[in-house]
């Protein structure tokens, strides 16, 4: 045998982090190259459009500050994917969970009078209570019926999505102003540090590090850990697999609902049909980019920001979301092709070996 | 009786839509592909749908081209997952962005207008003047006839009365075993995934060509995520898919009858319908089935992505 045909692909079940964002980053560069390519196929400038984001995005004060009220919920539903991932799940309902914090911060918002600061932990403690029990139903099918938790949670964004159209353009209508699309302003504020930017941020970037250091240094972590990695292991070590899998899920549920609350009470004060921007279903994005880690969500919650807030800038530029949307997806699925191709290793392999691994 | 006729003939329309898709997923799910890209397969099919047609007024050639577009982007889910063996769920939520974004892209200038060509009602002799079921099942547009009858006909006959089935299960079940035996898993995989996504792609045809008709943003409305959870309910089977399709098409049609009738509840209530409707629809068999004892159970190789050189 000679030089060409004794290389070999070979497939490394474990490789590390850095390799695994080399393939990352080639795999972004190529997603960008065929958006770039399509850009300019469309009749537009992709160098023009491109040096246009990094001015306006990284360059400016306001466009730091977008940036900030971009990554909260982003932070947030990406930490809620992470969480359920840690068990071996998956959450696609976060946008529904969202809406439905969103949609229980708002109520109190409304409809309950009082000092702000008792009422913004109410909001916060309706908006994360609101996103738990938008997952329970999900959460008691897959505990107990072993039922796909992928679709459960998915179909119920869409009955939260009708359900904050319905009261926003009816019962909630703002009367005063005359919106139709929009419920009234809430009342109750986030208080701002920098700019536009509320404290929500703040929340956003705590989440992750608390929810890892209990993932580490607790013994409840440790057990989440064991079941994620092993179900059936963990259940012969005496863990109720079934009662930490039911906690996991609302805790997600959770997480995506509060982010739902900030979005109202920090950024947008207001309840409206579009109000999720898609952050659940960018969430899921998140979470993959992060790979299961905790706090490595706040990146790649950085890197979806940049993307998003470049497609707001390309709006402006004259494109749409939906084309923002299907890049979205195209990086996506580079993503996931990238992080197998990180496996394979070009070997030089002795014509021996070669032979013994063929045989063998 | 018009009430039952009227919510069943517009319930055999609704469903083909969930039909043809869901068809198309028991193909990816039986040789062992989780496909969750249909709700965008499906907008890419009902967006080339409705701009073939304006080029060329034929309801068949804007289905055609549809799927041949769902070929096209199946076979690059395929190559994704089955070739490159990428994350199945990742890819599919992927394609489903990227489907449905590029669909309204491309398809901005067509929103709201109505289709150039639509599939026209065939009515069979006889059999349409029966009482209550004549106008809902014999008075329909030639793709019913295929939904109901003739593609599942066909995939059952295929999946469980051939050689090449009996494979074809095989390598969804133990794609290890199936590589063993000397059965082509890679190959299997890569052309069953690739023609289920041209059914869904077929299945947006359908919606712009045949039942709505016509083309705008969010037109698809979730209607490939409940294909997907048909596909469970169905316990993977086609016939068990097209039952199950008409049955979402009669909660979809009892919704579109309340907000023609003004019934005292919410449109919105309404066309929340469907998804409990999957919710429960989900949920059940798993009490139903296991209690009936009937062995519905998924493709045991079904996600797993298969790797020769780790087996």
């Amino acid at each position: 045998m000679s030089g060409l045909q004794s290389l070999r692909l070979v497939r490394v079940s474990a490789v590390s982090g850095r390799r695994i964002l080399a393939a990352r980053v080639i795999s972004f560069i190529a997603a960008l190259a065929v958006g770039a390519v399509v850009l300019a196929a469309c009749g537009f400038d992709p160098l023009h459009l491109g040096t246009q984001i990094l001015k306006k995005s990284l360059g400016s004060r306001f466009g730091l500050e977008d940036l900030g009220l971009l990554l909260t919920p982003l932070i947030l539903t990406g930490l809620a994917v992470t969480v359920m991932m840690k068990i071996g799940l998956w959450n696609i309902g976060a946008d529904g969970q969202f809406y439905i914090g969103a949609f229980a911060a708002t109520a109190i918002g409304l409809f309950v009078k009082g000092p702000e600061p008792a009422m913004l932990v109410l909001c916060f403690i309706a908006g994360a209570a609101g996103g738990a029990l938008w997952i329970l139903v999900p959460t008691l099918a897959r505990a107990y019926g072993k039922v796909d938790e992928i679709i459960t949670t998915l179909l119920l964004n869409f009955v939260a999505l009708l359900l904050v159209y319905y009261v926003a353009t009816g019962p909630w209508r703002d009367r005063t102003t005359g919106t139709v699309a929009s419920t009234g302003r809430v009342p109750y504020e986030m208080p701002d540090f920098f700019g536009s930017l509320h404290w929500g941020f703040v929340i956003a970037l705590i989440a992750p590090v608390l929810f890892g250091l209990l993932l580490r240094y607790t013994k409840w972590g440790y057990e989440i850990r064991l079941t994620g990695a092993n179900p059936e292991a963990a259940h012969y070590a005496g863990i109720p697999v079934r009662r930490r899998m039911i906690a996991i899920m609302l805790l997600s549920g959770a997480i995506a609902g509060l982010a739902g609350m900030l979005e109202v009470t920090g950024t947008v004060h207001r309840l409206q049909g579009g109000i999720s921007n898609n952050y659940g279903y960018l969430g899921v994005m998140v979470a993959v980019l992060a790979r299961g880690s905790p706090v490595g969500v706040i990146a790649g919650a950085a890197l979806m920001a940049i993307i998003l807030n470049a497609g707001i800038i390309l709006q402006t530029q004259g494109l749409t979301t939906a084309a923002v949307l299907a890049l979205t997806g195209l990086i996506m699925m580079f993503t996931a092709v990238a992080d197998q191709f990180a496996h394979y290793r070009l070997v030089r392999a002795l014509p021996q070996a070669a032979a013994a691994t063929a045989t063998g | 009786m018009e009430l039952i006729t009227g919510i069943l003939t517009t319930a055999v329309l609704a469903g083909g839509v969930l039909a043809l898709a869901a068809l198309g997923e028991v193909l990816a799910e039986r040789v062992g592909v989780f496909n969750l890209g249909v709700e965008g397969l499906m907008a890419l099919g009902g967006v080339t749908g409705i701009i073939a047609v304006t080029l060329y007024p034929n309801p068949f050639f804007g289905f055609a081209m549809a799927l041949l577009v769902g070929l096209g982007f199946g076979a690059l889910f395929a190559l994704a997952t089955v070739v490159f063996r990428a994350n199945q769920v990742l890819c599919g939520l992927a394609l489903t962005m990227l489907g449905s974004g590029l669909a309204v892209t491309i398809g901005k200038g067509y929103s709201g207008m109505p289709a150039k060509a639509t599939f026209e009602k065939i009515i069979i002799p006889y059999l349409s003047d029966l009482p209550i079921l004549g106008r809902a099942f014999f008075s329909q547009n030639i793709l019913v006839y295929l939904i109901y009858l003739i593609i599942p006909a066909v995939i059952s006959f295929m999946l469980f009365r051939t050689r090449h089935g009996m494979n074809v299960r095989a390598v969804g079940e133990n794609p290890a075993a199936a590589d063993s035996a000397g059965i082509p898993v890679t190959l299997i995989r890569f052309c069953y995934v690739t023609i289920g996504a041209a059914l869904g792609a077929g299945a947006g045809a359908y919606l712009t060509l045949a039942f709505v008709p016509s083309w705008s943003d969010g037109v698809v409305a979730g209607r490939g995520w409940i294909a997907v959870a048909l596909v469970i309910f169905a316990g993977y089977r086609p016939f068990g898919a097209v039952f199950g399709a008409l049955l979402f098409g009669v909660i979809t049609a009892i919704g579109y009858v309340g907000q023609a009738r003004n019934w005292p509840i919410s449109p919105t209530f309404l066309s929340m319908l469907p998804y409990l409707g999957t919710m429960l629809a989900m949920i059940l068999p798993v009490f139903l089935w296991r209690r009936l004892r009937l062995g519905f159970t998924a493709p045991a190789g079904l996600g797993v992505p298969f790797f020769r050189d780790e087996r």
